[in-house]
């Protein structure tokens, strides 16, 4: 066995030794990864260029699904209506959503982890009560909200007990409230997620400096916005790029609660549904592959620019 | 250095997969099919009682979990009388024909599954599809309703065989109806309008249900009144929405709701037609059942609904079937069926074809449609039998000018997906049912052009 005694003599050196374990250990992750992350990838980047419908052959069409992806842009801009401009819909809907969810459950989750933080009694419980909402499936999630916000529902009965003179909103059936609604409820179901990640880097802030804030007299308010928020900031970074990547994708909850077409008026519909739908209902993957790519070179664009302007300066 | 090392052997795996992939996506013809799964299994078979043995599989949705034992049954029958073949039966609960599709793009299809007319063009045009014709006799396939065969059909072949269908006909209240003095269901679409109206006043529940969008339930009222079928081939077949039958029909059933519920409430009077989330139901047959609106144009499938979910609520003494209304032109009404297709690309087609004969036959049929009451038999001859139910033998009886497979054209799904959606908005009133049909063409136009 040649083979196997070249190879433990080279497994010998203890260099070599560190570098087998060290791959092995890591390699079904890589390889899961490659499968599963790049083959994909490459294969949506295959896919953009073809016609198929599953059954046949592929057919190769250049640049055309792109400039599918271009004229629906161009329609919705010049207002078409939005079942003409599907994409472009789900484009603006996606971007006001990201809006309002990224900087309010960011600021939640810092409100949230500064008050867990506080040497309160049972701050236990209110850890565990914020987190609850990150341990439960976004279907579950969105199927208890749908009743929640019915036109009867707990929601409206609230606000009707609170605001006066509040007229109960169809937030479901109604275009102006359904994007509002999803975003509530993404807020309430991720913000305790992101609490859990500001909770961790408070607790690495330094105590002396507080200490040292004190005896120049700041008091907890400006304490709070000089030294938590300063120091914070590489977690808030990191917690706005999450928060996009996830926002700008986000499927579940429309799925649910405004279903494939995006409910009324198509208000809740968003890029991830328009995706799925070009590729499964319309059976056009060679486009919903050239969207896809428009959704991640917007991602990406925007998470570079974020971390590149505010993610630096800090180290 | 180390780093450095580790770096390359990434660099080189990553390498090598690539081009791994790029090989796959070359040669299709590599991934595993289903003919060598099953030639494995062959295989093992030969071994042990060197016999052969066939393996197909069958793929469908489910209509509950009585009808998913039938099916087992009916497998061990046929099973029993064919030794030399084993049926696997898949149940895919979710997302049926996407998920049909997706298998076909891996070449892991099953070799006979369920095909919902509004998909079966996809299905046939792309050769997907065994000629059925090819493998029946004759004089089994004249056992069928012939117009549930015509979507089925192309260059005179056959391609699939319907396992069962269902028609729209018009469910209504006698209580509500008594309530309001009225003593006989509307024969006419004006009478429709006219008697929801009646009921609203005298009873204050909405006389109709329809719902929001749903261009398939329109279709009855453009036909009756003398419009052709709708068929979506080409852009230029947009024109059907110039017809002027059309846009009046149209624009009177988005008004049934626009008026008959948003404006009715902007008045501050009683809605005479909803949808069923207006009253808290989920869906016709929920609202029916409740006795929230006192009519609804529906199919066979809200007749085991009802006696299951409403056993109080009794046919004959508190409701009764109508045939559902006629136009200027006639009677028109909407059919809705599933067909068992053979995957083109079986490797077994005999034996999945006399699986199929089994399923379909008059056994297969007794069995499965007449007994469970679901739905209609394909077949014909069913109408006097003693196991049938009399609601749905009820719906049999009805004399229509016109049935109207529920089928558009290649893109029917999606065309009714986004017709329904343009309707429902100006039902809302957000546009106009000008408007609504302006869309509706331009969508024909843009799903069509390639």
């Amino acid at each position: 066995m040649p083979l196997f005694k070249s190879f433990s003599s080279f497994y010998e050196k203890s260099k070599n030794k560190e570098i087998v374990a060290g791959l092995s250990l890591i390699s079904i992750a890589v390889l899961l990864n490659l499968v599963f992350g790049y083959f994909a990838m490459i294969f949506a980047f295959y896919l953009s260029f073809f016609k198929w419908d599953y059954i046949g052959e592929m057919q190769f069409v250049g640049l055309k699904n792109f400039a599918i992806v271009l004229r629906d842009l161009s329609r919705g801009l010049h207002g078409s209506y939005y079942l003409i401009a599907p994409f472009y819909t789900g484009l603006k809907n996606i971007l006001i959503y990201t809006a309002i969810v990224v900087p309010v459950q960011t600021f939640l989750a810092i409100v949230l982890a500064s008050f867990a933080n506080q040497k309160i009694k049972g701050q236990q419980f209110f850890k565990v009560s914020y987190f609850l909402p990150a341990t439960t499936s976004s279907v579950i999630i969105s199927l208890i909200f749908i009743w929640l916000f019915m036109k009867n529902g707990f929601i409206n009965y609230v606000f009707d007990l609170t605001v006066p003179g509040f007229q109960p909103i169809d937030w479901l059936n109604d275009k102006r409230y359904i994007l509002l609604a999803i975003s509530m409820v993404a807020i309430w179901g991720t913000s305790g997620h992101f609490m859990v990640s500001f909770l961790a880097a408070m607790q690495a802030i330094p105590k002396e400096l507080y200490e040292a804030a004190m005896l120049d007299g700041a008091g907890p308010i400006r304490r709070f916005f000089f030294i938590t928020i300063p120091m914070l900031r590489p977690m808030i970074v990191y917690v706005v790029v999450m928060g996009l990547i996830g926002a700008l994708q986000m499927f579940d909850l429309a799925w649910v609660m405004a279903g494939a077409s995006g409910g009324p008026g198509g208000a809740g519909y968003t890029v991830a549904l328009d995706i799925y739908n070009e590729a499964f209902t319309r059976i056009r993957p060679g486009v919903a592959a050239a969207k896809s790519w428009f959704l991640f070179a917007i991602i990406f664009t925007t998470t570079y620019i974020f971390q590149k302007k505010y993610g630096r300066a800090l180290r | 250095m180390k780093k450095k090392m580790v770096h390359s052997l990434v660099l080189v795996s990553v390498l090598l997969l690539a081009i791994v992939a790029a090989g796959c996506i070359g040669g299709e013809k590599e991934t595993a099919t289903p003919e060598t799964i099953v030639k494995t299994e062959t295989k093992v078979e030969t071994k042990v009682e060197t016999q052969e043995k066939v393996f197909i599989r069958f793929a469908g949705w489910s209509a509950g979990e009585t009808e998913m034992k039938k099916y087992q049954a009916l497998i061990e029958e046929f099973e029993k009388k064919n030794p030399t073949i084993g049926v696997k039966y898949e149940v895919i609960t979710q997302m049926f024909h996407e998920n049909i599709l997706a298998s076909f793009g891996a070449g892991v299809a099953p070799d006979v599954f369920y095909v919902d007319s509004s998909w079966s063009p996809i299905f046939i045009e792309k050769g997907a599809l065994y000629p059925i014709s090819d493998l029946a006799d004759k004089s089994f396939i004249d056992q069928f309703y012939p117009f549930l065969l015509e979507p089925f059909k192309k260059d005179g072949k056959l391609y699939g065989l319907p396992k069962d269908w269902s028609m729209l006909a018009l469910f209504y209240n006698k209580k509500l109806f008594a309530q309001a003095g009225l003593t006989k269901p509307p024969e006419t679409w004006e009478e429709l309008e006219q008697y929801a109206k009646i009921i609203a006043e005298k009873t204050g529940k909405p006389g109709l249900a329809i719902y929001l969008g749903g261009f398939n339930r329109y279709v009855p009222v453009a036909i009756s009144n003398g419009a052709p079928k709708p068929w979506f081939e080409k852009p230029a077949d947009a024109s059907w929405f110039d017809n002027p039958v059309v846009k009046e029909t149209l624009t009177w059933y988005i008004n049934l709701y626009r008026i008959g519920k948003i404006e009715m409430e902007n008045q501050g009077k009683t809605p005479y037609v909803v949808q069923p989330g207006d009253v808290g139901a989920g869906w016709l047959g929920d609202a029916f059942g409740q006795q929230e609106v006192a009519m609804v144009i529906s199919g066979n499938w809200m007749i085991p609904f009802l006696a299951d979910q409403f056993p109080d609520f009794k046919y004959g003494e508190d409701w009764d079937i109508a045939p559902v209304p006629a136009g200027k032109k006639g009677r028109a009404t909407m059919a809705y069926t599933v067909i068992l297709g053979i995957n083109a690309k079986s490797e077994h087609p005999q034996e999945t074809w006399k699986f199929v004969e089994y399923v379909l036959g008059p056994e297969g049929q007794k069995e499965l449609v007449v007994k469970g009451g679901h739905a209609l038999p394909s077949l014909k001859g069913f109408e006097n039998d003693p196991d049938m139910w009399p609601q749905h033998a009820k719906t049999l009886s009805f004399k229509y000018d016109n049935v109207v497979v529920f089928l558009w054209g290649p893109k029917s799904g999606i065309l009714e997906g986004k017709f329904s959606d343009a309707m429902a908005a100006a039902m809302r009133g957000e546009i106009t049912p000008e408007e609504a049909i302006a869309t509706m063409k331009q969508i024909v136009e843009e799903e069509l052009s390639g």
